[in-house]
């Protein structure tokens, strides 16, 4: 008998099995089981296809959704527009990605009462996106497509995140039938945060942060640029002969030639591991949305596609929200903070949620971020004195992206160099031509507007 | 009665019912977690004092003690009488006590002799006062004396002492109570069906008891923690479909009926060995029937039609296959008929390839493994362990099979793992557990008051997805209280194992609670979606009918194994005063 008796064990074996799958279960439900009560179309929150959660408001206290009014909605058309991909559509092709992430924070679901104790009504959520800001990026925009992004670097709040072209949820589209010439292509994409862009020259910051630890003595090399260069025999372009240049001369000329040699004195392995550090091909969780990874692979890079890859073509991918962090990088030394977009959340008069500062870890280097720094402040000065706003030092860079005849992306990133306005910002403007020529204006008029809000809280 | 729902519910805003309920949400999982614990205390915290059924004396004037009524005698560690000489070997021989009292030895195969009285044997009875001899070691089996018994009786502790069983069962009655209160709160509409209902509950558990009492018995946690998870089932058929908690009551009567036959069977060892070939018998029919007539619901052809009622065979074939598994150590040791179970189990896993059933397949297949792995004590396990990875490499090749060729099993298999990307249709069952489970919250949202009675019956609520409707009508609390009920019986048996009578009741019971806890683990892990849904019941707990019986059947193993002082109608009271020639 005793021989067979530790073979009971089996029983035993299947019993801690079972109690050891519960106890993962349970651990499980008090991390997710505010997702999984929110989920779509849950009869325990949902009235009439509807989320009973109160308002959502912007940064001002503007109301941009409200569970009890009948037309759910902003007041304004304007406003309407602006946020359509914070808000979602009536239709649901446009999800509200945010609404519900924190709808169990706004009805007061908890996890011991689970919704027997759940209060509706009185309930807000203040968002941290301007929509003022939002309708002078829209306006600015003017129909083209693209995305424009701005944050607060030293706060990491977010307050235009804006996707175009856009359309009043009120008064949507009648996509079906399509009579549209293509204006509203991709309208149901969150651009900012889920669309990839080749990069085009905003992508040299990236090379350069690489370049500046990889080569010794880079600040003080000397460029020569004849108009062209051949490497493995493919043409890589400037276009004019730059002649000799300073690094920062070539930054401001964007000078192809001079980055294709950086690329390739800096090296693949620098370069990748500069993007990885960036978190480039990486998803940013922002309030429940996930950012689109980029891309950045040169494992069969030859020379000419690690020219190529150096000065944002080849196959680099870049995500807007994502790059403007990096620009919020260098503006702080290397760290910044993550962005967010939830600012507090609250039912029936008691805090439910209150956003809480995180720092990225280290993107560059503070001595690099520091050159960077110093090298964008000239390209404004001597390039794009369009963006600069009286008494703040703008730092930015721009692109042309190459993605196809005729179709150039315009890209355009950069921040204000400040304590009081710490804001990092990225336009992209697709088919939009000239990089500085067509974002600059843009983003002048998004960072005026995002100063006078600012003005106005304090 | 309406007069009283009124008074509580009160006239405006502020009701007695709103206070009543905030009170119950928490008295219900406190009154389960005692009726849980106190139970759990009496199974798992008795002391395992041996049984001692006679003595083995030998020639130095050492008294062996012979503590199970199956004794394997030789020189290796784990023997249960381990006799240290160069010339025996290490399995010797068994010394089995037959239902009469009197004893027998059998030859396992030793390389020195078996002799009694001088005279070799093979399997031969052996009276108190003969000289037994294993390769010239002799020694003499002496009764243990009427005195002697009594002083053993009188100094093992009886079962429950300090855990009175009849106040943990009072104490799940006052549950039941409450349980009775809300959902007539609740429905007041189903109130009648509910109080019948549940009365008939609170009578028949109580009379068990007493009907124990008569019959000297002490322990009834076995059944109060069956009780307990009937408490919780009706509660949910009565939410589901008040009208179906008196279909449940008759098949639970049915249960009980074969859990006391079964279970006295199994006092008397001869008895249930001759049951063995009778239920291994009934299984074939059982199959063979369900073949002919089979009828296929949600895809699975394992239905039959009787009178009305629909019935689930494969459920039933569980007892029989737990049963002609079962085997005394004088066989085990001599591995005589386990190819003929392993047959019998080829037999049932094919019928339920066939049935379409792969649920109950590996259900199956883990009570074979249980039942494999202690028969296989005494010789080399090559040949089980390559029937075990043959039979289950049959399995997966056929759910490959079946995935390939029946749509409603692919769809099973295809959404695992991606509930919510496929949430309105492959994860629709899981997604909406997910979700119910969330809004029950620790302590529910109240009997009755649940979005997944609107799942029952075809969406499998109050079947396959119970844990999840327990959760968000009684909450995850007590949906985790069942689990650790069963749990706990579990640990029960593993630990009772040590105090054994026979190898039989130990293969029996462990058998039934590795088939109750596979249950238990593909309901609850198939609901939220840890394993892919196979369509399993929860023990006691899930609304059907041929699953409860089965329940209750099973049970009655578990019963038969527990050997605590005066505790179980399944064991007969430790009388052992022997004859002296």
């Amino acid at each position: 008998m005793k021989s067979i008796e530790k073979r009971t064990y089996f029983a035993l074996i299947l019993a801690c099995i079972l109690l050891f799958g519960v106890l993962t279960f349970v651990i499980r439900y008090f991390r997710y089981a505010d997702r999984w009560v929110s989920f779509t179309g849950s009869p325990h929150v949902y009235t009439n296809g509807r989320l009973d959660t109160g308002e959502i408001v912007d940064r001002s206290g503007e109301v941009l959704y409200s569970s009890q009014s009948s037309q759910v909605y902003a007041d304004s058309a304007q406003t309407r527009k602006a946020t359509l991909h914070l808000m979602g559509d009536k239709a649901g092709n446009i999800p509200p990605r945010i609404l519900r992430a924190f709808a169990s924070k706004l009805f007061g679901y908890d996890k011991l009462n689970g919704t027997a104790a759940m209060e509706t009504g009185d309930s807000e959520l203040r968002l941290t996106v301007s929509a003022q800001v939002q309708s002078v990026a829209l306006q600015a925009m003017d129909g083209r497509k693209g995305a424009v992004g701005v944050y607060n670097y030293r706060t990491g709040e977010i307050l235009c995140a804006l996707s175009s072209p856009s359309f009043d949820p009120l008064d949507p589209p009648d996509l079906e039938t399509d009579n549209t010439d293509g204006r509203y292509d991709g309208v149901y994409i969150y651009r900012f945060f889920h669309a990839v862009y080749t990069p085009g020259s905003i992508f040299k910051l990236t090379t350069l942060a690489a370049a500046l630890e990889a080569i010794p003595g880079l600040a003080e090399q000397r460029f020569v640029c004849q108009g062209e260069r051949y490497i493995n025999g493919e043409r890589i372009s400037c276009p004019k002969a730059h002649g000799e240049q300073s690094l920062r001369e070539a930054l401001a000329n964007s000078c192809n030639c001079a980055f294709a040699e950086i690329s390739l004195q800096t090296g693949k392995d620098a370069l990748t591991k500069q993007a990885e550090r960036t978190r480039l091909s990486e998803s940013l969780e922002i309030d429940g949305i996930t950012t689109t990874r980029g891309q950045f692979d040169l494992s069969d890079a030859a020379d000419n596609d690690l020219a190529w890859a150096g000065i944002g073509q080849y196959t680099d991918l870049v995500n807007p929200c994502q790059y403007m962090v990096y620009m919020g990088a260098i503006a702080q030394g290397g760290i910044t903070a993550e962005p967010y977009l939830a600012a507090s959340a609250r039912c029936g008069g008691r805090e439910t949620y209150s956003a809480q500062q995180r720092m990225t870890s280290p993107m560059l280097s503070s001595q690099a971020a520091e050159v960077l720094r110093e090298l964008m402040r000239y390209n404004v000065q001597t390039m794009y004195g369009t963006v600069d706003l009286p008494g703040l030092e703008v730092c930015a860079k721009s692109g042309t992206a190459e993605v196809g005849a005729d179709a150039n992306t315009a890209t355009f990133a950069g921040f204000i160099d400040s304590r009081d306005y710490p804001l990092a910002f990225v336009v992209v403007v697709e088919e939009g031509g000239a990089g500085s020529a067509t974002c600059a204006p843009i983003a002048r008029v998004v960072l005026e507007s995002c100063i006078n809000v600012m003005n106005g809280e304090q | 009665m309406e007069l009283f729902l009124d008074f509580f519910r009160g006239s405006d805003g502020f009701s007695l019912l709103s206070v009543y309920h905030g009170i119950l949400r928490l008295s219900l999982p406190v009154l389960a977690m005692f009726v849980v614990v106190r139970s759990a205390r009496s199974l798992l915290g008795f002391r395992r004092e041996p049984e001692v059924w006679a003595w083995l004396r030998l020639a130095t004037g050492e008294l062996l003690p012979v503590t199970h009524w199956e004794n394997l005698l030789g020189r290796k560690k784990n023997a249960d009488i381990v006799l240290d000489f160069a010339t025996v070997s290490k399995n010797h021989a068994v010394l089995t006590r037959l239902d009469d009292g009197g004893w027998t030895v059998t030859d396992i195969g030793a390389r020195g002799r078996v002799e009694v009285n001088g005279n070799r044997v093979l399997s031969g009875r052996v009276n108190y006062g003969d000289t037994l001899s294993l390769a010239g070691l002799e020694m003499v089996l002496e009764p243990v004396s009427q005195e002697e018994a009594r002083l053993q009786a009188n100094s093992r502790t009886k079962a429950g002492k300090g855990n009175s069983p009849g106040l943990t069962l009072l104490l799940l009655t006052v549950f039941q109570l409450l349980v009775v209160l809300e959902l007539v709160f609740n429905r007041p509409e189903d109130r009648m069906t509910v109080i019948t209902a549940y009365g008939i509950l609170l009578g028949i558990q109580w009379l068990m008891f007493v009907g124990q009492k008569l019959l000297k018995r002490s322990g009834f946690e076995v059944e109060t923690i069956a009780f307990f998870l009937m408490t919780i089932g009706l509660g949910v058929v009565a939410s589901a479909y008040a009208e179906e908690m008196y279909k449940q009551l008759i098949a639970m009567g049915i249960g009980i009926v074969i859990f006391l036959v079964l279970g006295f069977c199994l006092r008397d060892l001869e008895t249930a060995k001759k049951l063995r070939y009778a239920a291994a018998a009934a299984g074939v029919l059982l199959f063979l029937a369900n073949l002919v007539l089979g009828r296929s619901i949600n895809g699975s052809r394992n239905w039959i039609y009787l009178g009305g009622f629909s019935f689930q065979p494969s459920e039933l074939v569980k007892i029989c296959f737990i049963l002609a598994g079962a085997s005394t150590m004088d066989r085990i040791v001599t591995r005589r008929n386990m190819l003929g179970f392993v047959i019998y189990t080829a037999f049932i896993g094919g019928c339920l390839v066939v049935l379409n059933d792969f649920g109950a397949a590996a259900i199956f297949f883990v009570g074979f493994l249980a039942i494999a792995l202690l028969r296989s004590s005494s010789y080399p396990n090559a040949l089980l362990i390559l029937v075990g990875v043959g039979m289950l490499a049959v399995l997966v090749a056929a759910a490959v099979l079946a995935i390939k060729h029946f749509p409603h099993v692919a769809n099973r298999f295809s959404g695992y793992g991606h509930i919510w990307e496929d949430s309105f249709n492959k994860g629709f069952q899981q997604t909406r557990s997910l979700m119910c489970i969330a809004a029950g919250g620790l302590f529910g949202l109240g009997l009755g008051n649940g979005w997944m009675q609107y799942m029952a019956g075809e969406g499998a609520a109050d079947t396959d997805l119970v844990f999840a409707y327990v959760s968000e009508e009684w909450g995850l609390l007590m949906a985790v209280m069942m689990i650790f009920a069963l749990a706990m019986l579990g640990l029960f048996v593993v630990r009772s194992a040590k105090v054994a009578r026979s190898s039989f009741y130990t293969i029996g019971a462990s058998a039934a609670m590795s088939i109750l806890l596979t249950q238990a683990i593909l309901n609850v892990f198939g609901t939220v979606d840890f394993l892919p849904l196979t369509g399993v019941t929860f023990p006691f707990v899930s609304n059907g009918g041929s699953s409860l019986m089965a329940c209750w059947g099973i049970l009655a193993f578990i019963k038969a194994c527990d050997t605590r002082q005066n505790a179980s109608f399944a064991v007969k009271l430790s009388d052992k005063g022997g004859k002296r020639p």
